[in-house]
Parts: C-alpha cells; sequence; structure tokens
C-alpha cells in the first residue's frame, strides 16, 4: 500500500496533471472542430472539468500551507492558470467566443506543465505560523488579475491572426470561418483590460496596507506594469487606438510582466 | 397509387412564363385542395418560389396524373404552354427531384437556404388545409430529413456565392451583427444597390447615398429607407459610418488614403469595411493600407464568390450520394 500512501501524498500534482490533460483535451477538440469550420461545445466542458480539479489543487495546497497557496513558482503559475480558465470560463460563451478555449489551452498547458517540472513545488509546503489577511489579498487578487491579462492577451492574438486574414484576404481558412469578429475581440481586450486593471489595482492596495518586509523591486515592478496598462486604457479612451495597436500593447504588456516578475 | 410531379423552373422557363404559374404563399393551401379537386387525383401539394412552381399529385396511373396536371396547369395558364417549358418526374423520381429542390442543389444559387423554408411552408399549408395523404406525407417529411441531413452532412451552404452576400459575410465578419451599423453608398448603380440592399436585409442601421445625380441618389436613398447627400458633401458622413460601397462610373480615385486619414481621430480608429465595386477602381488601394481599414475590391470580392461556388459545386456529387443512400433505405428508391 505505500504506492498509495505516495500518490495520496502527491494527490496535488495528479490533480494538477488532470487539469492539464483536460485542457489538452478540450485545445484538441477545438482543434477538430476547427478543421471542420465548427465550434466545439466539448472544449468549453474539457475546461470546466479542468477548472474543478485546478480548484482542487489549490484547495488541497492551500490546506496544507493554511494560505492562499502562492508559495511557489509552481503554485503562482497554477493559479495564474486557473485565473486563465476562469476568465474563460466567465468571458468566452457570454461574448460567444468560444474558440477563445482554443487559444487559451496553450497557454494553460505550458503554465502547468512548467508548474509541474520537479523543483517548482515544494514537496512538503510549510503551514505559514501567521496569515496576513492584507498580504493574501494582495497575492491572491494580483495573480487573479494577470489571468485577466492573460486572456487579453490571447484575444489580442486571436484579433491580430483575423486582422493579417481580413487585410491580407486569407478567407479560405477553418480558423477564419470559426474566430469571432472583429468587433468583438477587440471590445474583449478592453474589457479584460478594464478588468485586470481594477483587480490589479486592488491588489495594489492590499499590496500598500500589508506589513512588508523589503521586496522594493516587487513593489516597484508592480507600479510599473499596472501604470503601463493604466496608461494603455487610457491612451484607447482618451484619443482612441487603433484594436491592432490595442491587441499588441495588450501582448506586450503581458509578456513584459511575465519576464519582470520572473527576474524580481 | 402513383407520386407524379410536373414543373417549371429558372432552368426551363424563362421569367415571363414562371410569373404566370406563381401562386402567393397566402394561397398554396387552395392550390393544393385545387389538385385534390380534380377528379384522378388524390392529393395535391403546390411549391411555388420566384424560381419555380411545381405541383406534387397522387394519381391512379402515372400517365393519369401526368395528363390531369397539365391540363390543369393549361387551364391556370389560360392557353397551351408548350412542353419545353415543363418537366415531369414520377415514382422514385419525384422523391430525388424533391429531395434535390429542398437541399438547395436545383436552385439558381447553389445550396441557398430560402428554399427549405418555402417547401416546409407549402407542404404545411396543403397539409393543413387537408390536402395531402399518407404517400404524399412520407415523401415530404423524407425529403425534409435528407435536407437537412445534406445541409448538416456536407460543405453544400458554404461560402459565399453573389457580391452582395460575400459583402455583407465579410461585414458580419468585422462588426458581428449589423444592427448598428451605418453604411454609405457613393455612386447609385445597380452594383451597390444590391449590395447595400443585402447588408440593409442584415439589419444595417442606416444607409446614406450620394451620387453625381442628386435625383438618382434620392430615388435609390428612398428604395433603401435611407438619405441621401450631396456628392461634394459625401465625406462629411466618413466619421459616422462603418461601411463604404462605392461604384461610381469616375475615372479616377473617389477616395483617397487623406480623406480617411483626415476622420481616423473623430471615428476612434474604429474599423471600416471599404467596399470597391467600380472598374476603373474608386479606392486608392493605398487606403487598404491604414490599420483599420479593411479594402476589398471588385476582382477579390468575385474571386471569394468564385471560390464559394467552385466549393458548392463539388458538394454536389457528395450530397446526390446522400440523397440515393438515405431514399433507398427508406424504401422510396428501389
Amino acid at each position: 500500500m505505500k504506492w498509495v500512501r505516495r500518490a495520496w501524498r502527491d494527490m496535488d500534482k495528479w490533480l494538477l496533471a488532470g487539469s492539464t490533460v483536460l485542457v489538452v483535451l478540450g485545445g484538441g477538440l477545438g482543434l477538430l472542430a476547427l478543421q471542420r469550420r465548427q465550434r466545439s461545445v466539448w472544449t468549453l466542458v474539457s475546461m470546466l472539468g479542468a477548472f474543478v480539479l485546478q480548484l482542487a489543487f489549490l484547495g488541497v495546497r492551500g490546506e496544507a500551507r493554511g494560505a492562499c497557496p502562492l508559495g511557489d513558482y509552481g503554485e503562482i503559475l497554477a493559479f495564474l492558470a486557473w485565473s486563465l480558465v476562469l476568465f474563460y470560463l466567465l468571458v468566452g460563451p457570454a461574448y460567444r467566443l468560444s474558440l477563445l478555449g482554443l487559444f487559451t489551452a496553450p497557454v494553460v498547458v505550458v503554465f502547468q506543465l512548467v508548474a509541474l517540472v520537479p523543483g517548482m513545488m515544494m514537496e512538503n509546503p510549510e503551514r505559514v505560523a501567521e496569515v496576513n489577511a492584507w498580504g493574501e489579498a494582495h497575492s491572491a487578487f494580483s495573480v487573479l488579475s494577470y489571468g485577466a491579462f492573460a486572456l487579453a492577451a490571447v484575444a489580442g492574438l486571436m484579433f491580430l491572426v483575423l486582422n493579417h486574414q481580413l487585410k491580407e484576404h486569407h478567407l479560405n481558412t477553418g480558423l477564419f470561418a470559426v474566430l469571432p469578429p472583429v468587433r468583438a475581440l477587440s471590445v474583449s481586450v478592453v474589457r479584460l483590460t478594464i478588468l485586470g486593471v481594477v483587480i490589479l489595482t486592488v491588489g495594489m492596495v492590499s499590496g500598500f496596507l500589508m506589513k512588508r518586509e523589503g521586496g522594493e523591486a516587487h513593489l516597484s515592478a508592480a507600479i510599473m506594469i499596472w501604470a503601463s496598462y493604466l496608461a494603455l486604457l487610457g491612451v484607447h479612451f482618451w484619443r482612441g487606438l487603433t484594436p491592432l495597436r490595442m491587441s499588441l500593447g495588450v501582448i506586450s504588456l503581458f509578456v513584459l510582466s511575465l519576464i519582470v516578475f520572473a527576474l524580481v | 397509387m402513383e407520386l407524379v410531379c410536373l414543373g417549371l423552373n429558372h432552368h426551363t422557363a424563362p421569367v415571363e412564363v414562371r410569373e404566370r404559374f406563381a401562386v402567393s404563399e397566402a394561397k398554396l393551401g387552395e392550390a393544393a385542395g385545387e389538385l385534390k379537386g380534380i377528379a384522378g387525383l388524390q392529393a395535391g401539394v403546390v411549391l411555388s418560389t420566384c424560381n419555380r412552381t411545381e405541383y406534387y399529385a397522387l394519381a391512379e396511373s402515372v400517365a393519369e396524373g401526368r395528363g390531369l396536371l397539365r391540363e390543369y396547369m393549361n387551364a391556370h395558364a389560360g392557353e397551351d404552354i408548350g412542353d419545353e417549358y415543363i418537366y415531369a418526374a414520377e415514382g422514385g423520381e419525384v422523391a430525388r427531384h424533391l429531395c434535390r429542390v429542398v437541399s438547395g442543389l436545383d436552385s439558381m444559387v447553389l445550396g441557398e437556404t430560402e428554399v427549405f423554408g418555402q417547401a416546409k411552408r407549402a407542404y404545411q399549408a396543403a397539409l393543413e388545409a387537408g390536402h395531402t395523404s399518407g404517400e404524399l406525407n412520407r415523401l415530404f417529411q423524407k425529403a425534409f430529413g435528407v435536407g437537412k441531413r445534406v445541409r448538416t452532412a456536407t460543405g453544400i451552404q458554404e461560402g459565399q456565392t453573389s457580391v452582395g452576400s460575400v459583402a455583407v459575410d465579410l461585414a458580419e465578419k468585422i462588426f458581428g451583427h449589423l444592427k448598428k451599423s451605418r453604411v454609405v453608398v457613393v455612386g447609385a448603380g445597380e452594383q451597390s444597390r444590391v449590395t447595400a440592399q443585402a447588408l440593409r436585409s442584415r439589419g444595417a442601421e442606416s444607409i446614406i447615398v450620394t451620387n453625381r445625380s442628386p435625383e438618382r441618389a434620392e430615388e435609390l436613398a428612398v428604395e433603401m429607407g435611407g438619405r441621401a447627400v450631396s456628392f461634394d458633401q459625401w465625406n462629411t458622413v466618413l466619421a459616422g459610418v462603418d461601411v463604404v460601397i462605392s461604384s461610381t462610373s469616375a475615372p479616377h480615385y473617389v477616395v483617397k488614403p487623406w480623406q480617411i486619414e483626415a476622420v481616423r481621430r473623430v471615428r476612434k480608429f474604429r474599423p471600416l469595411f471599404l467596399i470597391d465595386l467600380a472598374v476603373p477602381r474608386d479606392i486608392d488601394p493605398e487606403v487598404g493600407e491604414i490599420e483599420e481599414v479593411y479594402l476589398y475590391d471588385i476582382d477579390t470580392i468575385e474571386q471569394i464568390a468564385g471560390e464559394g461556388r467552385e466549393r458548392r459545386t463539388a458538394q454536389i456529387a457528395v450530397c446526390e450520394k446522400i440523397i440515393e443512400e438515405e431514399l433507398v433505405k427508406s424504401g422510396l428508391l428501389p
């Protein structure tokens, strides 16, 4: 029964691996549907299943830590993947952006596979001695906001693909047939960015209220990213921004923020 | 009892002949009753669209049924119309023909969907008036089932096949639904009228027409339920529109990059769909370089429509195979 005890001990990783398999399945089904120039409802169902397993994973890790599971890179990436799927489930069907699942799946898979790499997650996470509510809120809201920013980047990428096809008159692909309209994508990019900025603002305010020991570089990076997104939205609403530039903006800022936070 | 069908369509008869047999939707049940009322015929359905009128009936024998339907058609036209305008089918051929009709394989625009609904309404009118019978019911219900399968299992309705439908498809790919979209028509030619009408039928909010001849612009604007603007002021409306359809006979460019550049900020860089249907072209190709502008000229649109037609034509054999399979399975074909 050693293997049962071992499997139980590694339950968190199995849950994350299971959700990764479901996301791969959802993406694969979406791809097959794409070849038939159709949309796949099974992508949504698979993503829903993945979301449940991600929640279970976060629950297990959170229980072990006695706090929000954002204590190592693996947990942060898994939390980010979870928030990405959460926003996809909230935004995708509502805006008829079913294809968003197909584009979201690879990002989620990469995040979760990296999280599963040995060493990315602590084997036995230590239980925290004291829970700092502001600190917890800061971490959770900040990572959650990146889910919205990630999805905005995914919608931006979809816009770039569609824009290229429309501009170059390449209209015979299965992808073109099932991509949502330009207006729906550009509206989603803006709304997701607004949502991300609002959530990140809550995260930032919580960060200012929490007890800090150093970490000035992290704070500066966070302010810089927040201000950049805010400036992008400001330009969009004040003088207007072409959907192409808005999309390029959200993609660049998301990639930049990932790089910055990996370094600081 | 034998199934018989007689009819005439756009392949066999010109419009001046077809129009004499047209039956309005409200009178389809009545027309089916006239067929059933003919001694020797037991049931009837009349299908009438802008491209065809067909009479389906059950008769004691094929020869008798054909003769009676032919007499009915002559009586309807008020004279003996030529055989060259009429086609006939009997027995299993009727089922094959009806399946082809409801699948859009016999339509002027291959794969069009409207005929399916029209056939359904024709059958429903006859059924509700009590002029159908077991065999005719089975025929129509099977044909609707086959028509559905053909449309879902093949690519017969994929892509667009006309300039108007390609324009609508592209506009929907850019703007989603067209309910809040505003269109300006530059030059009141036939092609732009058809294209604007296609956009209007899909919900375009308003149509603005401009033309060198203000009378023609006013006429088209009234027809479209829109408004006309003077030709030298048309670019003042550019800031508020989403689609520009241009088809003037001007020998030079009518829409130039500076005109679009001038309104970009006021438009808040919203997408702009430009359709150039003129030869020589009305819109400077450099306009297409502007980020939020999607420019399509007549050649590109015709090419897309041609590809759509080719794709649909390639599907005919697949559709016919399904029809044969289904009819053999149901016993309507030996």
